[in-house]
Formats: C-alpha cells, sequence, structure tokens
C-alpha cells in the first residue's frame, strides 16, 4: 500500500476519534462509557451516534483501502481499539457498582485471586515439565525426535477443559446437595465447623445432614401394584437387554443382533406405554400436593410422546411435498409457514383457552397436546424438507419405473430412510413440551393433572412458601428422564440439527 | 369445481349446525364436530382427488395446514382483534356483579327496579345504550337499554322468561389504534429500552455461546486428545437439563449475600456483587447465565459441522506444508462459517423470544427509574407483553399486551427478513 | 351408525355427570386439605351431594377463575380467596353475591373488619372464614420480652445484627409487609367517600408521608444497616428457621414451619417508628366465594355455610393455626397465645382495599420500594412522586 494511503487512513481514524470525543463531551458524557448511558438510563443518542460514526469509519475505510491487508488491519485495529475503551469503561462503571464490604456469614480472603493464580501457574509449569521428561525420555529410548510440544498442549487443553466441567457442575453439585438437606432452605446460615475451608466459606455443602426426606416425600402414599413392578421389571430387563445387544452390536457385524436389538428397544418402549397409560391418580394416596409427584412424572410423558408422535405425522407428508413437490403455490406456502411461526405463539394463550373451551378441550392432555401441536409445524416440515432434499431422488425414480405411485414411493421408500429424522422431530418436541409450564398452567387445573414442569415451577412460586429442598429432589429425579433421552439420541441431536443447516 | 367444493361444504356446515340447533344431546363435546368433519371430508376428497388429480399435491400439505389454521392461524386472527379493543380483566364483556339490582316489575319489554338505576347498576349518566344481562328461573339473556325513565328501563325486546336480578355488562369495545398509540406515547418509558436491550441480549448470547462454542467445538475435534467424548458428553448437561430447574437454581446461587458465586469471589477477595439487585449487573447476569445455558448448543453444532469436512483436505494441506493453524484459518474456518450462518440465526431467532431465561432468572426486574412496571431492567417484549396481559402488574390487560405481541412480530419479521437477505436462507427458493 | 356412536357417548358422559356434584377449588396443602376433604365427605354423607376437592395453586386461582367460570370451565367454590379480589372477580362478573343467602344473625357473629372487607358494592361477596396480618414474632431464645419502643427495637436489632446472626430481618421490597411503616406515618391507599366506600382517585400513598415512610424504609437498609440486600421472603424466613434471626416481620401461615423447626416464639406488635404514630398492618381476610354460573349454587352456598360455622373455624384454626373471624370461635380459641398475639396486630391493621383499583397499585408500589432501597443515593421523593402518578394514570384508565 502506497504511503499515501496510509497516511490517508490513519489521519481518518484520528479525526474519527476526534470528533466522537468531542460528541460525547459536548453532551457531558465519560466518552468511554457509552454502553453505560445505553443500558442504564435509556440514552441511546451517544450509541446510535458510536453505531453512525462507526459505520461511516467503515464504509470510508473500505472504499479507500478495501481489500488490501493494510486495510483489513487498519480497520480491526480501530474497532478492536474502540470495543476494548468501551468494554473498559463498561467494566469501571460496573465495579464502581461494587460496595467494598464482605458478604454476611462469608469467608473474605483479601488478595485470593492471587493465590488461585499461583496455583494455576504451578499447575501449568508442573505439566510442562511433566511433558518435557516425558518426551525427553520416550526420545531417549527409541531414538525418535520428536518436539514437546504437542503434549503439552493436549496437557493444558485437559487442565483447561477440566476447570470447564467444574464450572459448569457447580450448579448440579448444588441441586443435589440441596435436594438431600431436610431442612428445605435455599440457603445456609449456620455457621459451619470444618477444616476445610471451601465448607467454611459455604462454597462446599456440608452435608452433615443428608437425609432422603426430600425424596420419601415426593414418593409418600404411592401405591404400585404388583404387576405394575412386574412390567416396570420387564422394562428395565428389556433396556438393560437393549443396551447390551447394542455393546454386542459394535463388536460383531452380526445383522440377527441390530434386528433383537430393535425388538428389545421396542418392547421397552411399550412396556413403558403400558406402566404410563393405566397408573392412575387414584394410586396416590398422599397428602401433599408433591406425593404426586411421580403422577407428573406419567402425565408429562403422555403429554410430550404423543405430541412428538403428532409432530411427526403433521411433519413428514407436508415436508415431502415441499422437498419434491413442484406445483403451483408451493413457494408461497412454504414462506407462509414460516412467517406464521414468527408470531409470539403463547402470547395468544387467550385465543387459545377459548378455542379450547369451545371445543370442550380445557383440562385435558389431548387439548394441551394439541395446543403444542402448532409450534413445531413449520419448524419440523421445514428440517424434513432438508433432509428429503439431502437423499436424492434416484431411488424413488427407480421405484417410479417399477410402477410405483407417488404415495408408494413416500410410504416405502423415503419414510424407512427418514427414520434418524423422525426421531430427531420427536426428541425436539419431547424435550421442547417436557417443562414447559405456562400453556400447561393456563389448560390444566388441579395437581392431579399437573406436568413435571408445572409442579417445579410451583415449588417455587408459591405464595410465602418456597420448598426449595422437595425443588431439588423433584429437580433431580424429574430431569432423569430427560437426560437418558439426551444421552441415548446425542448422535441424532447432531446430524439433526446439521442436516437442516449443512447442505451441498 | 371450487364452487362445487364450497357447495359441498357450504352444505356440510348447514347439516351440521341444523344438527347442532335442533338439540346436540347433552354430554357430546364440541370436538366431535372435528370428529365428524373428518369423516365427511376425507371420502369427499378422495373423490375429489380421482377427478382433479393436480389436486392430490396439496393432500400431503393437508393435515399441517389444518392444523396450522386451527391451533395456530385462529389466536393469531383472535389476538390481531384483541389488539384493537380494550378487552382486559375489568372489562371482559361479562356481566359486573357489584351491580345487581332486584327486578320489581317486568311489562312486556319494559322493567322495574327497585332500586335506581343509576347508582344502582352504576350506568353513570345515562343507562341507555348498556347492555344489562337479566337472570332468573336458571335462564340467563342480555338485552341492550333503549329508553329509561326514573325506576323503568326500556329493553330492546321482551324477555322470554321472568327475570329477577339484572346486571350491567362490563363491554369491551373496539378502540382503533389507541393501544399502539399508547404503546409509542410510552415508548421512552418501555418499548425503546425494552426493543435495544432485546437486540443487545439476543445479539450477545449468539456471539458468547458461538465463540465459546467454536473454540471448545475446535479443542475436542482433535482425534488425538484422550477423553475427549468424555468431555462432550459431560459438557453438554447445562443443554441437557430442563431450563425451569437450572434457571431456578441460578437465582439462588446469585444472591448478593447468601449465594455460593458471591462466596466463592469472596475467597478470591472480590467483594459481594449485586448480581440480580443492580439493573448494570442484571443484565451481565443474564447474559452469562445465558451463556451456560446455551454453549453446548453451539459446541455440538460446531461439532457436527467440523466432521462434514473430510480430512483428505487436511492431509492435502500437510503435504503442502501447512501448519495446524494455517489449516483452522484456510480450512477450518472458511468451511464452517457456510454452516454457522444459518445456526447463528436461528440462535438469534430464538434468543430474540427468550422468554423463559428472562422470567425466571429476573422476573424482567430489578426496578428501573422512569421505566413502566411491566417493563424493567431485564424484560424483553416478550416478557413485557406477558407480564402486560397475564401478571399483575399489567392488569391483565389483554388488548393491550395482544399490541405489543403485533408489534413483536413486526419486529421478528422485518429482522428475519434483513437475516434471510444476508445469509440467502431461502435465496436457492426463489431458483426454482 | 354414528347414533349408536352418540348413544353410547352420551352414556358415558351421563354416568360422568351424575346430578348433585359440586367442585371446590382450594389452594389449601396439609392439614388444611386433610380438613376440608373431611368436610366434603360430611357433607356428603348428609346430603348426598357428591364434592370434589381440586387442588389449584393460590397464585393461579383469580385469573383461571375468571378466565374459566363464564365457559363453566371453573369451580363452584373457591376455599378461599384473599379479600383483596373481590373487586376485580365481581367487576368480571364470575362471584355470587351472597348477600341473599347471608342471615343477619350470621353476619353480626362475624368481626366487624371481615364483613367489610368482603362487602364490595354495597353487597357481601364471600363468606370470611379467616383473617391474617403480619406481626413481629420473635425467637424467645434470643429475645426475652418483646421490645416497646423504637429505641429499644433498634438497640436489640443491632445487637444481634453480626455477621453470623441477625437482629431483624424481612422482605423489605414487599408493599404488603411494608404498609405498616406507611400507615404510622399518616399515609393511606385509598380515601373513604362520605358513604363509606373507598374512593379510587383520593390516593395516600405520596406526599410527606409517603416521602417519610420511604425514607424511613431505605434507613433500614442503610442508616440503622438492618436488612442488607438480597434478603427477600425465602432469605427471611430461612435464617429465622435456622435459628439465626431474632426477629422477623411474617404471618401465620409461617408458624407451621416454625413450630416444626423447634422453635420457641412470640408473637407482637412493631413499635412505632420514629416521628410516627402507631404501626398497623394491612389485614387479609379470607373467605369462601361462590361461582355466579354454577349450576348447582345451592348446595354450593349450602357447603360453604357449613364450611365457615364457628365450631369449624375452631377446628380450622386447630388444623392449620389460623386465626378466625368468628365472634364465637374466636371467644374458643382466647387462650391460644398465637391467636391472642394476632388478634392484636389484625385490630391495629386496616382491611386492604378491594376495589379492582387496587390490582393497579401492588406493581407501581412494589417498584418503588425496590427503587428507594436499591441503592444507598436513591431520590426517595422522585421515586415516590413518579410511582404516584404512574398510579393514578393508570387508574384514570390512560
Amino acid at each position: 500500500m502506497s504511503r499515501r494511503a496510509w497516511g490517508a487512513s490513519f489521519g481518518l481514524l484520528l479525526a474519527y476519534l476526534a470528533a466522537q470525543w468531542a460528541f460525547f463531551a459536548a453532551r457531558g458524557l465519560r466518552p468511554d462509557s457509552f454502553l453505560v448511558y445505553g443500558l442504564e438510563r435509556g440514552d441511546w443518542g451517544p450509541v446510535l451516534g458510536f453505531l453512525l460514526s462507526a459505520a461511516l469509519l467503515g464504509v470510508l475505510l473500505r472504499g479507500r483501502l478495501g481489500g488490501t491487508d493494510a486495510g483489513r488491519l487498519v480497520f480491526w485495529a480501530a474497532a478492536l481499539l474502540e470495543l476494548g475503551a468501551y468494554t473498559w469503561g463498561l467494566g469501571i462503571e460496573l465495579a464502581g457498582r461494587v460496595q467494598p464490604r464482605p458478604a454476611f456469614g462469608a469467608v473474605f480472603v483479601p488478595g485470593g485471586w492471587r493465590y488461585v493464580l499461583a496455583g494455576y501457574a504451578a499447575a501449568v509449569l508442573a505439566l510442562f515439565v511433566y511433558s518435557w521428561a516425558v518426551i525427553k525420555v520416550g526420545n531417549r529410548l527409541t531414538g525418535r525426535r520428536r518436539s514437546v510440544g504437542p503434549l503439552f498442549g493436549q496437557a493444558l487443553t485437559h487442565l483447561f477443559l477440566w476447570t470447564l466441567v467444574v464450572l459448569v457442575y457447580y450448579p448440579v453439585l448444588q441441586v443435589v446437595s440441596a435436594s438431600l438437606d431436610p431442612r428445605n432452605n435455599l440457603f445456609s446460615f449456620r455457621k459451619v465447623e470444618s477444616s476445610w475451608l471451601l465448607v467454611r466459606a459455604k462454597v462446599l455443602p456440608a452435608l452433615d445432614q443428608v437425609s432422603w426426606a426430600n425424596y420419601a416425600k415426593l414418593v409418600d402414599g404411592v401405591v404400585i401394584y404388583p404387576w405394575q413392578w412386574g412390567v416396570l421389571a420387564l422394562a428395565l430387563g428389556l433396556l438393560l437387554m437393549a443396551l447390551l445387544l447394542a455393546w454386542l452390536g459394535r463388536r460383531s457385524a452380526d445383522e440377527r443382533l441390530k434386528v433383537w436389538h430393535g425388538r428389545a428397544l421396542f418392547g421397552f418402549a411399550a412396556a413403558l406405554f403400558v406402566l404410563v397409560v393405566f397408573l392412575s391418580p387414584d394410586q396416590f394416596t398422599g397428602t401433599g400436593t408433591e406425593s404426586k409427584f411421580l403422577l407428573w412424572v406419567r402425565n408429562t410423558l403422555l403429554v410430550s410422546g404423543s405430541s412428538g408422535l403428532l409432530a411427526i405425522a403433521l411433519t413428514a407428508t407436508a415436508g415431502y411435498a415441499f422437498a419434491r413437490f413442484d406445483f403451483p403455490g408451493r413457494y408461497p406456502t412454504l414462506l407462509t409457514f414460516i412467517f406464521i411461526q414468527m408470531f409470539p405463539g403463547f402470547l395468544a394463550l387467550v385465543a387459545i383457552y377459548y378455542l379450547l373451551s369451545w371445543l370442550d378441550l380445557l383440562n385435558t392432555f389431548t387439548g394441551l397436546l394439541l395446543a403444542y401441536s402448532g409450534g413445531i409445524i413449520s419448524f419440523g416440515s421445514w428440517v424434513y424438507k432438508g433432509y428429503v432434499e439431502s437423499l436424492g431422488r434416484s431411488l424413488e425414480e427407480a421405484a417410479y419405473i417399477d410402477g410405483a405411485t407417488r404415495w408408494q414411493a413416500f410410504t416405502r421408500i423415503v419414510l424407512p430412510l427418514s427414520a434418524p429424522m423422525f426421531v430427531f422431530i420427536f426428541l425436539l418436541q419431547f424435550v421442547g413440551t417436557y417443562s414447559e409450564f405456562i400453556m400447561a398452567n393456563l389448560v390444566l387445573t388441579g395437581v392431579d393433572k399437573w406436568t413435571v414442569g408445572l409442579g417445579l415451577y410451583s415449588f417455587t412460586t408459591g405464595q410465602f412458601s418456597t420448598k426449595w429442598g422437595l425443588f431439588a429432589a423433584a429437580s433431580v429425579l424429574g430431569s432423569l428422564p430427560i437426560l437418558l433421552i439426551f444421552y441415548g439420541f446425542q448422535q441424532y441431536f447432531v446430524s439433526g440439527y446439521t442436516a437442516g443447516a449443512v447442505k451441498e | 369445481m371450487v364452487i362445487a367444493f364450497a357447495a359441498g361444504a357450504a352444505t356440510f356446515f348447514a347439516l351440521e349446525s341444523a344438527a347442532m340447533a335442533a338439540g346436540r344431546p347433552e354430554g357430546v363435546p364440541n370436538w366431535w364436530i372435528l370428529v365428524t368433519s373428518v369423516a365427511f371430508f376425507l371420502p369427499v376428497l378422495f373423490l375429489l382427488g380421482r377427478t382433479f388429480p393436480f389436486l392430490t399435491d396439496w393432500y400431503y400439505l393437508l393435515p399441517a395446514i389444518v392444523f396450522l389454521l386451527v391451533f395456530t392461524v385462529y389466536p393469531i386472527v383472535l389476538t390481531v382483534y384483541l389488539a384493537f379493543t380494550d378487552y382486559s380483566g375489568a372489562r371482559n364483556g361479562f356481566p359486573d356483579r357489584a351491580t345487581e339490582t332486584a327486578i320489581a316489575q317486568v311489562e312486556g319489554a319494559r322493567i322495574a327496579l327497585a332500586a335506581d338505576p343509576l347508582t344502582s347498576l352504576g350506568c353513570g349518566e345515562t343507562c341507555v345504550g348498556q347492555l344489562l344481562e337479566l337472570v332468573g328461573d336458571g335462564h340467563r339473556a342480555r338485552f341492550s337499554v333503549v329508553g329509561a325513565s326514573g325506576r323503568t328501563l326500556t329493553l330492546d325486546r321482551e324477555p322470554a322468561f321472568s327475570p329477577k336480578y339484572a346486571y350491567r355488562v362490563n363491554a369491551y369495545h373496539f378502540i382503533g389504534f389507541k393501544n399502539f398509540v399508547y404503546i409509542f406515547k410510552n415508548a421512552s418509558k418501555a418499548l425503546w429500552p425494552v426493543f435495544v436491550w432485546n437486540v443487545v441480549f439476543a445479539a450477545f448470547t449468539v456471539l458468547s455461546t458461538a465463540l465459546v462454542g467454536l473454540l471448545l467445538g475446535v479443542l475436542l475435534n482433535n482425534k488425538d486428545l484422550k477423553l475427549r467424548n468424555l468431555y462432550r458428553t459431560l459438557l453438554i448437561v447445562s443443554w441437557a437439563l430442563p431450563g425451569v430447574i437450572t434457571i431456578q437454581m441460578w437465582v439462588a446461587l446469585l444472591n448478593k449475600q447468601f449465594g455460593a458465586i458471591n462466596r466463592l469471589l469472596g475467597l478470591l477477595g472480590v467483594y459481594p456483587i449485586p448480581w440480580l439487585l443492580d439493573p448494570l449487573w442484571a443484565k451481565v447476569s443474564v447474559l452469562l447465565v445465558n451463556l451456560w445455558l446455551g454453549f453446548p448448543y453451539m459446541m455440538t453444532a460446531t461439532l457436527g459441522a467440523l466432521s462434514t469436512i473430510p480430512d483428505e483436505l487436511y492431509e492435502a494441506a500437510k503435504v503442502d506444508g501447512a501448519n495446524a493453524f494455517d489449516a483452522l484459518q484456510y480450512i477450518t474456518l472458511p468451511l464452517l462459517r457456510v454452516a454457522f450462518v444459518p445456526i447463528l440465526l436461528a440462535s438469534f431467532a430464538f434468543n430474540f423470544n427468550n422468554f423463559n431465561v428472562i422470567y425466571l432468572l429476573t422476573g424482567g426486574g430489578p426496578a428501573t427509574e422512569g421505566q413502566l412496571s411491566t417493563a424493567q431492567a431485564t424484560d424483553i417484549l416478550i416478557s413485557w407483553a406477558y407480564k402486560t396481559a397475564f401478571r399483575s402488574e399489567g392488569q391483565s390487560a389483554y388488548g393491550l399486551g395482544a399490541a405489543i405481541s403485533l408489534v413483536i412480530f413486526v419486529l421478528t419479521v422485518g429482522i428475519s427478513l434483513v437475516n434471510f437477505r444476508v445469509s440467502g436462507a431461502l435465496r436457492e427458493e426463489g431458483r426454482r | 351408525m354414528k347414533k349408536l356412536w352418540m348413544a353410547a357417548l352420551v352414556l358415558l358422559m351421563g354416568m360422568a355427570m351424575a346430578a348433585g356434584q359440586i367442585t371446590v377449588w382450594t389452594h389449601f396443602g396439609g392439614p388444611e386439605l386433610e380438613f376440608l376433604k373431611d368436610q366434603a365427605q360430611r357433607y356428603e354423607k348428609a346430603t348426598g351431594v357428591k364434592v370434589q376437592v381440586v387442588e389449584v395453586p393460590f397464585g393461579d386461582i383469580k385469573q383461571k377463575f375468571i378466565l374459566g367460570a363464564p365457559q363453566g370451565e371453573a369451580a363452584d367454590l373457591v376455599v378461599t380467596v384473599p379479600h383483596d379480589w373481590v373487586g376485580e372477580m365481581a367487576a368480571a362478573g364470575v362471584l355470587e353475591p351472597v348477600s341473599k343467602y347471608a342471615t343477619q344473625d350470621y353476619l353480626s357473629g362475624l368481626m366487624p373488619v371481615a364483613v367489610d372487607a368482603f362487602s364490595y358494592g354495597g353487597k357481601l361477596f364471600g363468606l370470611p372464614m379467616n383473617a391474617e396480618s403480619v406481626a413481629l414474632i420473635y425467637n424467645k431464645d434470643l429475645v426475652q420480652t418483646p421490645p416497646a419502643t423504637w429505641d429499644e427495637f433498634l438497640a436489640l436489632a443491632k445487637k444481634y445484627t453480626t455477621g453470623d446472626t441477625f437482629g431483624f430481618l424481612y422482605d423489605l421490597g414487599n408493599p404488603y409487609f411494608n404498609y405498616g411503616w406507611f400507615k404510622a406515618y399518616g399515609a393511606y391507599v385509598f380515601g373513604k367517600n362520605p358513604d363509606g366506600s373507598l374512593n379510587p382517585s383520593d390516593l395516600g400513598l405520596g406526599g410527606e408521608p409517603g416521602y417519610k415512610a420511604g425514607q424511613f424504609i431505605k434507613d433500614l437498609r442503610y442508616e440503622y444497616e438492618l436488612i442488607p440486600e438480597g434478603v427477600d421472603y425465602g432469605v427471611a424466613d430461612g435464617a429465622f428457621k435456622d435459628g439465626v434471626l431474632a426477629m422477623i416481620l411474617n404471618g401465620p401461615w409461617a408458624l407451621g414451619d416454625y413450630k416444626k423447626a423447634g422453635l420457641n416464639f412470640g408473637i407482637a406488635p412493631l413499635p412505632a417508628p420514629p416521628g410516627g404514630n402507631a404501626w398497623g398492618p394491612f389485614v387479609g381476610v379470607q373467605g369462601v366465594v361462590v361461582n355466579a354460573y354454577s349450576k348447582n349454587k345451592i348446595a354450593a352456598v349450602n357447603f360453604a355455610k357449613a364450611l365457615v360455622n364457628p365450631a369449624n373455624q375452631v377446628a380450622f384454626n386447630k388444623a392449620g393455626g389460623r386465626i378466625p373471624v368468628s365472634l364465637g370461635a374466636l371467644e374458643q380459641l382466647k387462650d391460644d397465645p398465637v391467636v391472642k398475639g394476632f388478634s392484636t396486630t389484625i385490630a391495629m391493621g386496616d382491611p386492604m382495599p378491594n376495589i379492582p383499583a387496587m390490582g393497579k397499585v401492588w406493581g407501581p408500589w412494589g417498584n418503588a420500594l425496590a427503587l428507594i432501597t436499591q441503592k444507598p443515593d436513591s431520590d426517595v421523593k422522585k421515586i415516590i412522586d413518579d410511582m404516584v402518578a404512574e398510579i393514578t394514570k393508570a387508574i384514570k384508565g390512560e
């Protein structure tokens, strides 16, 4: 780039910064904290000014230096400088809102972060020494000449990932420990005597009063008939068998194993279905609201499961038609599908209430799952359309040559190939409705009809009575099904989300 | 054909309503209309498809379209209608029971009340034009008042039963654009700050989750890394757990005096941070919690997208003498961009209306000076609308809430149009 | 064929809808729910009318009832609603006026404040069952005699406000708990018309009394340093249960948990704040209401009457500890320290306004309290003025 272009671009940058400074100063604001003014005081003038001037700068620089490496460099440097300055300003403002007084009952270690930093530095050093030693010894023994870099990098990656895992799991740990605390308290106020600093500081829960009382309350007075125990045992057995077969199937190529794996899974689903359908409210004789917890799980499985199946039924033909047919009105219909979905549907609560009331479906699971079905149609059709397009037409064309009708081509060729996508759509709707509580609250009345999401929400929002221990215990139990599903079908989530997005 | 179809449908509904009028047997629920409709239309559709084969293309769309019409379009239409009315908890079209007035005498269409209607029925200036509900002998019906003199009111028609009590109906009215005028008149107290924060919230969430997800995805895609499947499985947990659980747990963790986060920070020598109490810090908290909730999705998406990049590309690059950083810069990132743009846009659209995280974490709070009590520091448009229509702060102002929903709809469509233009998500469709 | 199906369906439905059934919604739980179910069974045995009890969370009842009643989707009775919902629910058309079912004898046997509370527009809209208000609950292990003056109170509270124990905590941002201070400084919510009804255009929360109360509430946090940030209802309640809190402002609903925690507690009114008159809380009365669209009103009213008779009010107090509103029941329970303690504070307080306009007050009021206590340099006058402006505008319907 020529010297003149450099000069011009820096001149522009300086002029821009000066103008901006003047603009802020004229408004009596601190130039580096425009974000604060916008976010906190609703004074968006400076923000708009900043965005406008930044856009102007971008246009100018692009026009002048567009395409050259140096131009890009200047542009990004300017942008980063700006952003850094404002982040700094925001940080100062945020820090100014913290009162310098330790929290009640907390252990305060002045400058404690230095110890942590030093600890990390020591860990990094130790990892380096370890990698260095391993590589050197290995080189000496094998005579190869590997460098320390990759091993050290891996060690650092592990350190980073484990730190992250601890951070991510911290709230989970809190939920689990709260579920074992019978005092039903959100916070612990008593002084804790312990030789562990983290326990004394109440960062880690002091498990001095571990009890299963909260869990016991959730199943209090539940009567389960012997045949239900039998079906449950059968279901668990089938699940174990399916897992075993899946594990075996990975090692051998025997087709029969796969078939039996499928059958076992199907049997498990059927047994579960029987359990869910034939569990009745009469079996819950406990006095507390919370003793209906298993009933809520059953209701949720029923509603979310049916809702997932309904989603498949509604989206399959539509997605196929969008992908394969070419009829007048196809594209506008697709657009309508997509744009209708942008209406914030759950704000139409009153309308849905009157609709269900007119259909006499209020306070029924049918009504609730019909109300849920509206939400998935557009997205489901869209995703399935993308999937069918990625399948390629050759198989269907071969079938047409053999004299198949379009419906036959769809049911015999496309449908069997679509299983992964159907699993994805089912899971999407299942997971999406599992902990929903706003619509469920509107449609369902009475604790016998509640779903898990509604029950969990009610534990913490009761008037003057938050039951944290019960909430935590119910959370642990209530999230088990969804965790199992998530981990069992992980690959479907991954492939489903990417199939919609990644296309050749 | 269309005429024939319309005629057929008209006959069907005429029959159906005639059957209803003739006396629906007690206990037959209304959803039977749906069942009988299906029973009637299936053969009709079959015959029509025989006669006009081009129609069969649409049959594939029929289930989806019918459900969309009934459970999405119809509620939307009703909501749009409500947006132009003053429908609310206090004006819901039902009689005000505090206006119960005994009826002393009935003569044809004239009724004499036992008390002065102006105060007893709460008519205000005059009772003429008001809607009354009359009740008696297990019947109830509505009449409008066409004349009034003293305690005697003249109704628009003669009651078919002998009424005992009269109530004034709290009617709601069509008020044109008044709700929208209200929204824009108070824009500086609600709409603007809420909208701008909504955009900042969605954009920052997408950026932060995408950056963290990308970093983790690239790290975990390294095939030499031991335990990579374990890490992936472990880190997915915040996405897998239901938000109604985790978000409420964060509320407890972020308490200023007693929350575990501030106790941990105390050990590091940091003074307690007013996470959910200060308007600015609450925004930071919302963004951090949403990052915790959202990064596993981006990580999974990155891994999925990376798995579609063939290994040969990297091997070829290695042969050409490129190092790992070059491979990242010239192969991984450019190819990821193609896959990532739609994911980012979808994530933006989702987070733009991410009601749960706001409602459960802060409830829209903390309070901010100079804003409506329904639109506080961390309220986004959808939580503002929800609080206006369904929570006590908003006084069940369904009409106003519906109007806000319409504004949200327009904004969402606008943003999506820009997104589609930028990403070209729909462009290849137009080509056909 | 279709007819056959219909006939079968009718038969099925008909069996479900046996004549003489009423549905009751309740937010009771535990022993109180047991009490209600027991009463339902007795009533069924006596009259043959089947009573179905459905548990609905407290916070959902109002909206569900207003939406559902005209559609025939709501219960015939609700046990119980707080009286401050009465105006709104009556205006929405869902409450049956019960004046015509109530005898003079019955009315004169109730605390007058309870009858007032359920009267709206000159008509009675529910049968009062129990009353409640907040009061100072103190831990007798820490506080031997309740403080009678503000100075005693402050000294005591400060003594226990250390890093690990607390002197006095309550939900500082909640208007319901704070009304007592407003009243002490001369503020009120709505003024009264000459005929005794409430006048929604006379709002008394602002002006000098409002400023003083606001300043005092702010001082509780920043001047006296009693109630730190982050304390909400759950924190205060939990600290008291853990035995590290000396005094809490709370109501009778919490006592069950305190007994379970094995605490030795006493109940007293709060002292007058500095420069103010006597403290006096909001009084809430809960009662049984009847659905105006009920198909079985007579049975519903009869069950409601059975529920609220003096003998049952005593039994209900034994079940859950709530304070009865029947004078006869109060007389029977006069030796109960809890009933005695709360009757004192109830007598000092004002009933919450029950007109629909009250719904427009809570939101801005709570907001103003949150703003006042958010930071040490908050501008109390401006916040109170803004609050009054927002409420006034909302009531006028602008």
